[in-house]
């Protein structure tokens, strides 16, 4: 059969075998200022170290482009491009157009860049998700998105976001008098409507840097395997989460452990649940109750037992009454859901 | 110096909008950006059509909207493609966010923009308010009367735009429909006196892992100043840059353009029509007929908008004794209450020893054509205020008033 799709060369970018064997280059350099404890400049720098030297990195507005590139002190080893709220999808594939161009008129020298493009949960999940989502079906143009997310508005002081987990405290959203959950929507399932939507995107994952070898093997696969590909990393982040700096890993393994974050890839059509998530579906380890994630968060300190409860039973729901736990919020049986407790 | 080279040069029969497809052709775009609104969706089908044939060697790529079209417009020339997209109406203010940060990081991209009336109401005519929002963004702008001078404008903008003095993004505008579907004649140059002309583009900064850089990155307030006279300074520069290119364009192809206005029967002429676009093909006519009756009127046609040639238009609207500005442009609330070239120009003549009386004309409103009679009642207030020595007002809504 012929082929319609023409998929340029991407770098090698074998599995990183163990921590100890990781190169010591690192491309995300000293020049930012982001708050201690922020994972998601963790995620920016295992990010940068995955892809190596002969990235491209763009970076639309929010903490990550705020707090790391300061004009003169910049922290990008490689080059690094902002785009706008909206438009990581839309630049990672004007840029990956241009090399994929210039290479073939010879303009350039023609050799594989990886081009990675990242956003938070507002600029991805909710102004430019209709730019990564026509991103992902350009399949002929190299490009990883990567969706941060750390459930808030961050930069802008703590807005809720589509991506927001439900009855979060946030600046938009401070219980009051007369309502305690100001935010009563559930959050957006980024990772599964990519992997669902978008038939010609060879990879789709999520992750969570307190898993730092499978999140930086999620993106070389990302990378290497060719054409769009999207990854969703969930980031505790201590100021909208409001908890102690030095809990933001443990913070990150609650959120898998809890099975609020279920951990797993979509690699050519094909989905596997990884890590800690395929554990717990495998029944070797136990979920821990939500409650244990929640509370350690300021953000859901003015939650009842009711709300929690509630809380877990959503958890609950995706875990047991979802066709693929986690992923795709498919029911296997048809029935009214409760009304959430008030 | 390049000189005119025999050209083996041919005339086609084409409108506006395949002769910005032929221009971004002929500059041999690397990546095109497409989202459709009518009226200039013509040139990205036109453009479709080349790639399909071979004719050109460009990725076309289809964008979910026009923010999209202009982000993706923003990374391919920042990775140091020549990067065409265009847009009209409603669809060049989606992408509104985009302008300020491509010229911001020096980008030379090209927009061609067919103007449309925004909405409301839903209409398809020619207004100039669509590009004109957006004209203090750091974009040179420019309005082309007919086909052959939109082409010859989307070539001399990619050279100025990506001129190392310059490096800025271009709109290259004609009015919807009376130019971009109206079918006239059109040279095209040889390819090879293009190339002349119009070398490949090579931005000095792109994203290359070879040489890193970072573009747009967060500033401190106090880092601002500079930043934006920078910009400021590149607009000014590239008045000489559009002077020089444009010479050198005369003669190449042969076709002598002043680059910033457009006299025509203003030797002697009292009182004349400042304006921009298409309508000034009509303006000629209806001059021709009011000379033949000893009216001593002209035209002063604007071809570039910014920068502002303001010391230009001092020198020549002052001249005369009266200044009709027709809009084709809403600027509400604006100091005549009326369009936007109205400010630009008594802003120009301030300065004048001598000023004429200026006028604002509403007129071709939603894409309306301005008929001759039209320009025969504006003509006929402007002999009114001449007579009178003052104006009867600043703005007059034409076809609703005596
Ligand atoms: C078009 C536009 N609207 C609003 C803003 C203001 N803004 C700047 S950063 C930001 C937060 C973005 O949130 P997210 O994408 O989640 O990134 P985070 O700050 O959380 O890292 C917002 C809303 C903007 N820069 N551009
Ligand atoms: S607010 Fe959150 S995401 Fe932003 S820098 Fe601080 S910890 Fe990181
Ligand atoms: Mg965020």
């Amino acid at each position: 059969m012929a082929t319609y799709i023409q998929i340029d060369p991407t770098q090698k970018l074998e599995p990183f075998k163990s921590v100890k064997k990781l190169p010591l280059e690192e491309y995300f350099t000293s020049g930012h200022r982001t708050c201690q404890g922020c994972e998601s400049a963790l995620v920016m720098k295992m990010m940068a170290k995955a892809a190596g030297p002969r990235s491209i990195i763009l970076g639309s507005t929010g903490c990550m482009y705020v707090a790391n590139t300061t004009y003169y002190s910049t922290s990008w080893v490689v080059p690094w491009m902002h785009t706008q709220l909206g438009s990581s999808g839309s630049a990672a594939l004007g840029t990956s157009a241009a090399l994929k161009v210039l290479m073939r008129k010879g303009k350039i020298k023609n050799e594989p860049i990886n081009v990675i493009a990242f956003c938070g949960d507002g600029g991805g999940a909710d102004m430019g998700v209709g730019a990564i989502s026509a991103t992902l079906t350009h399949a002929e143009y190299n490009s990883l998105i990567l969706m941060y997310d750390n459930e808030s508005y961050a930069n802008t002081d703590i807005q809720l976001s589509g991506s927001t987990p439900w009855g979060a405290n946030t600046t938009f959203s401070s219980p009051g008098k007369m309502k305690r959950i100001m935010h009563r929507r559930w959050k957006k399932n980024m990772a599964g409507m990519m992997a669902a939507g978008h038939p010609e995107c060879k990879y789709v994952a999520t992750i969570c840097m307190s898993y730092g070898l499978h999140g930086m093997n999620s993106i070389r696969k990302a990378l290497a395997i060719g054409g769009p590909t999207f990854i969703h990393s969930l980031d505790p982040c201590p100021k909208g989460w409001d908890y102690d700096p030095y809990l933001s890993h443990e913070m990150g393994e609650l959120a898998v452990n809890s099975g609020v974050w279920p951990l797993y890839e979509v690699e050519n059509g094909v989905l596997r649940l990884t890590g800690r998530t395929e554990q717990i579906a495998a029944g070797k380890i136990r979920r821990v109750p939500v409650r244990d994630y929640l509370l350690k968060q300021g953000r859901f300190a003015h939650f009842t037992n009711d709300d929690i409860d509630y809380f877990q039973s959503k958890v609950d729901d995706m875990w047991e009454k979802w066709l693929i736990p986690g992923v795709i919020p498919f029911r296997k049986d048809v029935e009214a859901d409760p009304p959430p407790a008030n | 110096m390049p000189t005119a080279t025999a050209a083996k040069k041919k005339t086609v029969r084409i409108n506006g909008c395949v002769a910005s497809a032929q221009a971004a052709k002929y500059a041999d775009v690397d990546v095109i950006a497409a989202y459709p609104i009518r009226p200039y969706t013509a040139t990205m089908m036109a453009l479709a059509q080349m790639v399909a044939n071979g004719e050109l060697d460009a990725e076309y790529i289809v964008a979910d909207s026009e923010h999209s079209q202009l982000s993706i417009a923003h990374g391919a020339s920042s990775s140091g493609a020549r990067v065409f997209t265009g847009s009209s109406g409603v669809g060049v203010q989606f992408a509104y966010e985009l302008y300020s940060p491509i010229s911001g990081s020096r980008m030379p991209v090209q927009m061609m923009i067919a103007d449309r009336t925004l909405d409301p109401p839903g209409d398809f005519g020619s207004e100039h308010t669509d590009a004109l929002s957006t004209r203090d963004m750091g974009w040179l702008m420019g309005w082309a009367c007919d086909a052959q001078e939109a082409f010859d404008n989307h070539l001399i903008a990619y050279r100025i735009g990506e001129d190392k003095r310059v490096l800025l993004p271009q709109m290259v505008c004609q009015d919807g429909f009376f130019v971009s579907h109206i079918t006239t004649d059109v040279e095209l140059p040889d390819s090879g006196q293009v190339r002349e002309f119009l070398p490949p583009y090579k931005h000095p900064y792109p994203l290359d892992p070879r040489h890193p850089v970072s573009h747009g990155p967060q500033i401190m307030p106090e880092q601002g100043p500079p930043l934006q006279l920078e910009r400021a300074r590149a607009m000014e520069d590239s008045m000489a840059v559009i002077e020089e290119v444009h010479k050198e364009f005369g003669e190449i192809f042969g076709r002598h353009y002043d680059p910033w206005l457009e006299e025509y029967k203003t030797d002697d002429a009292e009182v004349v029509f400042f304006l921009q676009g298409g309508h000034g093909v009509t303006a000629r006519f209806a001059i021709q007929h009011m000379r033949e009756k000893g009216l001593k009127v002209g035209m002063v046609r604007l071809r570039t908008i910014r920068p502002y040639p303001t010391d230009r238009v001092c020198e020549v609207l002052s001249k005369f004794k009266v200044v009709g500005v027709i809009e084709t442009n809403m600027a509400l609330g604006s100091p005549a209450s009326g369009g936007a070239l109205y400010a630009d120009a008594c802003a120009a003549l301030y300065e004048a020893p001598e000023r004429p009386l200026v006028i604002s004309f509403m007129a071709g409103m939603g894409g309306e054509a301005i008929v001759l009679k039209e320009f025969y009642w504006m003509t006929e207030k402007m002999i009114q205020a001449q007579k009178r020595g003052k104006i009867e007002k600043r703005t007059h809504w034409v076809g609703f008033e005596e």
